[in-house]
């Protein structure tokens, strides 16, 4: 993963008579090749595990200050990223436009609910629950053990999904996606009685929903955290948990990249046609892309549901999907770096950035705009205007190294998928 | 070289296809015969809905057929036109049940006027600012970016009109025009019929015999081909937008006349709308009337029927499933698509 | 000697259209075959059909054997038909390596989760499919190319790219759509030294759909007329080239 380094060779060509950053530069160019393409991705993760430490220094800075987003919106933004890039997957890699992840969503967060909660009170069984007594009514299995079920059976989902969806045409594929997206949430929200069955606790949802933890044994051995809702410091817990899954995410998404799998992905979102004639299955390998975009998104769900500790219909509507494209979007189609960059930026403007920079312009201007109402005319504008003028993202998949060493090149106008 | 996808159809899926139709129709006889009344009534509700949906569904047809584009954005314009009714006749004309019928007439006439003007140069200012320059791009592509364009369109729709519903005063009484044996039809109903037909006529006159007409048949056809007769391809595909939206324009008068609108109320419809261009045949004119009559059946008959009806919570769903049943089955809809190959 | 593909009575009609007309058609082992044809005679629909692009309407293709007729495309290229098309369909966004490597894909095994732990046996297969790629590269003759985007090929290399894919595919049978379109007299030349090559040296059966007539009567072992969808001549180059039926089709009635 050596995306950061490729700029850095070319610009002491560029620069001949010495430019005003050489004193960065400089130094940057002694450090031998191989380290230099794993730093910026070795400083960026020391930031995050180092994060929960700062924030409260990082927030009494003055005006910056409330830029920073606190733990429990932090566990929001890497969340939501993490699903991003299991769009990403859907979307970026095979090309497919996918307007209903949010159902992936909705069904990692319900089997979190499932299986980890007092829903059905019809029985009592125990997996390895944490913080509770063994006596109490409901599924309650380890949430370590539920993220992993509720992923594949987001996937499973994702594969009935994908059979009548995958055959069609583009469009007509994100339209049906987005039907499935609007179906399951209204599946959810009336799905108190099914004959009689309450599956889903309809509009009141599932509450509450255990949460992960270590349990007693391993607490009395190494001291870890019984029970990350009972704990003292369960923000911070919660967030390094939702980090060790969205790094998860990131080193799956990689190595599928340069897998034989990612090249087959590739190759249909490039030109379906020619890849089926080199011999690449297009239902199977398409039904693999939704199935693994599901898997990560039915894992984020679930753990976002135990952190709330709880899952309701309300949070799930078509809007996400789209929020969770212009993240794909804005940070470039297929491309890593990319996504995460997207997915943090959008989360964090979502769950925090939008009413800040609002209630700062209003202190400003004196004026009463309430900026966060609108976010979805900003995130739609995002997706036009990139659309427009960069269709490959902020960061796009591709390194240019190559073209950037030959020299100026005509960018084409159109560079994502053809 | 147009890559055609080939699908194998096993037995079992046209027998379950049949086998719900069946169903259907027994559950329809059923409400027919326990309370025929209300089902003719729900009938009548059930066309005329269908009507409004007609005049959106065409807008939808139109444009697939010429750019093999599903304008997402269209709902989200036919409910701001109909918003934009709505000011003309609360704020410009400030219409009142008690002005006279002559003043209503005249103001709502002026009204479709106007909104049909509105609807006409929104989307052909979505088509030149945004779609324009990506016409020769991948696919995809264009269709994030009209998904964006949707929600640019909402929300201009929130900032002007927040997010409250929109009404009007009841202009067109809700008296009966007739009552044949308890099936009632009212005056408000009526009044769509009178103004689609004639827009339905005008559209089938414009889209067979005149230049414009022939040329977006054409173009939909084959725009290279097209291009080398003559016919100016961009100046086609802005005139079909233009009359996309100045179709979606009479449908949001009509639709904010029978019930009420807001900023959001297009992403609803627009599906409806569209799945109805679809259950018809994509780029099939006369298709998208008949699927649009055809859902607004199903609609009404699922919110207005009383046995064994799932009821207006499961409408969306319901859609959903039609259009995802339709695109599973009969791809081409019921009277066939009618789009251009492109290689 | 055996065929190794077999056509019988293959039709294909769009709508009202008689695309390809009753066509029987063989492909003898080791042979260099060429299908030549006026322009909209249906050489390529023949191709899509023996690919499984279109299906056919009627009749049936046998390839080594088996019925690949109503076969998807993907079947049949793992099968052992590989291909090249009319106007290059190289995936632009990917390396000269990677798309030889994505040919391959039928050929190696590496799955979902032995990707991602990255199984030493996984591991080794990539080594070796990338080893394997630059050779068929380097066969093809692009040279240094490896890691050059597709798009940013010149466009001879491109052809070449589009063969050394459909060599990656590891076929039996190699079909050629107008290989040599836009080809100059000495890159024409040496491309049509290239595939003797690809028979002689990788014991290949090509099929080729060609306007260029040096190729045609340079290479050919056996040639084809099709015209409107039907075959009106079929022998060796010298026999097709004073066949009345083929001059007719080709300059019109009254230049025989």
């Amino acid at each position: 993963m050596s995306e950061g380094s490729s700029t850095e060779q070319p610009s002491r060509a560029r620069h001949p008579r010495g430019g005003t950053f050489d004193f960065i530069t400089g130094p940057w160019q002694r450090i031998p090749e191989r380290v230099r393409g794993w730093l910026p991705l070795a400083i960026v993760l020391a930031i995050a595990l180092l994060y929960p430490y700062m924030v409260s220094d990082l927030k009494s800075l003055s005006t910056i200050g409330d830029f920073f987003p606190e733990l429990d919106s932090a566990v929001y933004i890497l969340v939501f990223t993490m699903m991003a890039l299991g769009l990403n997957i859907v979307v970026g890699y095979s090309g497919l436009l996918d307007l209903g992840y949010v159902a992936f969503y909705a069904a990692g967060a319900y089997t979190a609910g499932w299986l980890a909660s007092g829903q059905f009170q019809q029985v009592s069984f125990h997996f390895g629950s944490v913080g509770i007594q063994r006596d109490t009514e409901g599924i309650h299995v380890s949430v370590w053990l539920v993220l992993l079920i509720a992923g594949s059976f987001t996937a499973i989902v994702g594969i009935l999904i994908g059979l009548p969806t995958l055959r069609l045409r583009g469009d007509y594929l994100a339209i049906v996606t987005l039907g499935f997206g609007e179906i399951i949430p209204q599946v959810v929200r009336n799905g108190d009685s099914f004959g009689g069955f309450n599956v889903t606790n309809g509009t009141f949802g599932i509450n509450p929903i255990d949460s992960p933890g270590f349990g007693d044994s391993l607490n009395d051995a190494v001291g870890l955290p019984v029970n990350f809702q009972q704990s003292f410091d369960k923000f911070r817990l919660f967030y390094w948990g939702i980090l060790a899954l969205l790094l998860i995410t990131v080193f799956c998404s990689w190595r599928l990249r340069d897998s034989r799998l990612g090249r087959a992905w590739i190759a249909i979102r490039e030109d379906e046609t020619a890849a089926a004639a080199m011999g690449v299955p297009l239902m199977r390998t398409k039904t693999w892309a939704y199935a693994i975009g599901a898997f990560f998104g039915g894992v984020a769900g679930a753990y976002y549901a135990s952190f709330k500790s709880g899952a309701f219909p309300s949070d799930f509507y078509f809007n996400i999907s789209v929020f969770l494209l212009c993240m794909v979007i804005l940070g470039g189609m297929g491309s890593i770096w990319g996504v995460l960059a997207g997915g943090l930026m959008l989360s964090w403007l979502n769950i925090q950035g939008l009413a800040v920079i609002g209630d700062k312009f209003n202190e400003a201007s004196g004026r009463n705009f309430e900026i966060a109402k609108y976010q979805f005319g900003i995130y739609g504008t995002i997706i036009v205007l990139m659309m427009l003028f960069r269709p490959t993202g902020l960061i796009p998949e591709r390194r240019r190294k190559r073209e950037l060493e030959e020299g100026v090149h005509d960018e084409t106008f159109f560079d994502v998928s053809h | 070289m147009a890559a055609l996808l080939r699908r194998p159809r096993p037995r079992a899926l046209d027998l379950i296809g049949f086998g719900f139709l069946g169903l259907l129709g027994i559950w329809l006889l059923v409400n027919l015969v326990k309370d025929p009344q209300r089902f003719f009534t729900v009938l009548l509700i059930g066309v005329t809905t269908g009507l409004v949906y007609a005049l959106v569904a065409l807008g939808y047809t139109l444009v697939y057929g010429i750019l093999q584009l599903i304008n997402f954005a269209h709902g989200d314009v036919f409910a701001f036109t109909g918003l934009f009714a709505s000011t003309m006749i609360l704020t410009v004309f400030d219409l009142t049940e008690q002005d006279s019928a002559a003043v209503i007439v005249l103001g709502l006439l002026g009204t479709l006027v106007a909104v049909v003007a509105f609807g006409a140069t929104l989307n052909t200012v979505i088509e030149r600012v945004a779609y324009h320059r990506l016409l020769r791009a991948p696919r995809l592509a264009l269709l994030i970016t009209a998904v964006g364009m949707s929600f640019i369109v909402q929300n201009v729709a929130l900032a002007i009109y927040d997010v409250n519903f929109r009404r009007v005063p009841e202009l067109i009484p809700r008296s009966d025009v007739f009552s044949i044996g308890g099936v009632h039809y009212q005056w408000n109903k009526l009044s769509v019929v009178l103004i689609t037909i004639p827009v339905l006529l005008m559209l089938t006159w414009l889209v067979r015999s005149t230049r414009q007409g022939k040329g977006m048949r054409a173009t939909a056809q084959d725009p290279d081909a097209a291009a080398m007769v003559g016919i100016d391809v961009n100046r086609t595909i802005s005139f079909t937008f233009a009359l996309a939206g100045g179709l979606a324009g009479v449908g949001g008068l009509l639709f904010l006349l029978q019930f009420n609108i807001r900023y959001d109320s297009g992403f609803e419809l627009g599906l409806i709308a569209f799945t109805a261009a679809v259950l018809g045949g994509i780029g099939n004119l006369t298709g998208a009337v008949l699927g649009a009559v055809v859902i607004g059946l199903i609609q009404a008959f699922n919110e207005g029927l009383t046995w064994f009806t799932p009821g207006s919570d499961w409408t969306r769903s319901i859609i959903f499933g039609v259009l995802i049943a339709i695109l599973v089955f009969r791809p081409q809809g019921i009277l066939g698509e009618q789009v251009a190959d492109r290689a | 000697m055996d065929d190794v593909l077999v056509v019988e009575t293959l039709r294909k009609e769009f709508g009202g259209l008689i695309a390809v007309n009753d066509v029987d058609f063989t492909v003898p082992r080791e042979s260099i075959v060429s299908l030549i044809g006026p322009n909209g005679a249906g050489k390529t629909t023949f191709f899509n059909m023996l690919t499984g692009m279109y299906p056919a309407t009627s009749g049936r293709i046998l390839f080594e054997g088996t019925d690949v007729t109503h076969k998807p495309p993907h079947a049949i290229t793992a099968l052992g038909v590989g291909r090249t098309f009319q106007n290059i369909r190289l995936f632009e966004q990917m390396t000269a390596l990677e798309n030889v490597l994505v040919g391959m894909h039928a050929r190696l095994k590496g799955g979902i989760v032995t990707s991602i732990v990255g199984l030493p046996r996984v591991r080794r297969e990539e080594r070796e499919a990338r080893k394997r790629a630059r050779e068929l590269l380097h066969f093809s003759g692009l040279r240094g190319r490896d890691d050059d985007l597709a798009r940013n090929l010149p466009y001879g290399d491109q052809r070449r790219l589009e063969v050394a894919r459909a060599l990656a595919t590891n076929p039996k049978l190699l079909l050629l759509d107008e290989p040599t379109a836009g080809m100059n007299p000495q890159e024409t030349a040496a491309f049509t030294g290239f595939v003797g090559k690809l028979r002689s040296e990788e014991k290949l059966t090509v099929l080729l759909i060609e306007h260029d007539m040096r190729v045609v009567m340079g290479i050919s072992d056996r040639v084809t007329v099709l015209d409107y969808g039907e075959k009106i001549a079929e022998g060796s180059p010298q026999e097709v080239q004073t066949d009345e039926r083929v001059i007719e089709a080709y300059l019109g009635r009254g230049a025989a």
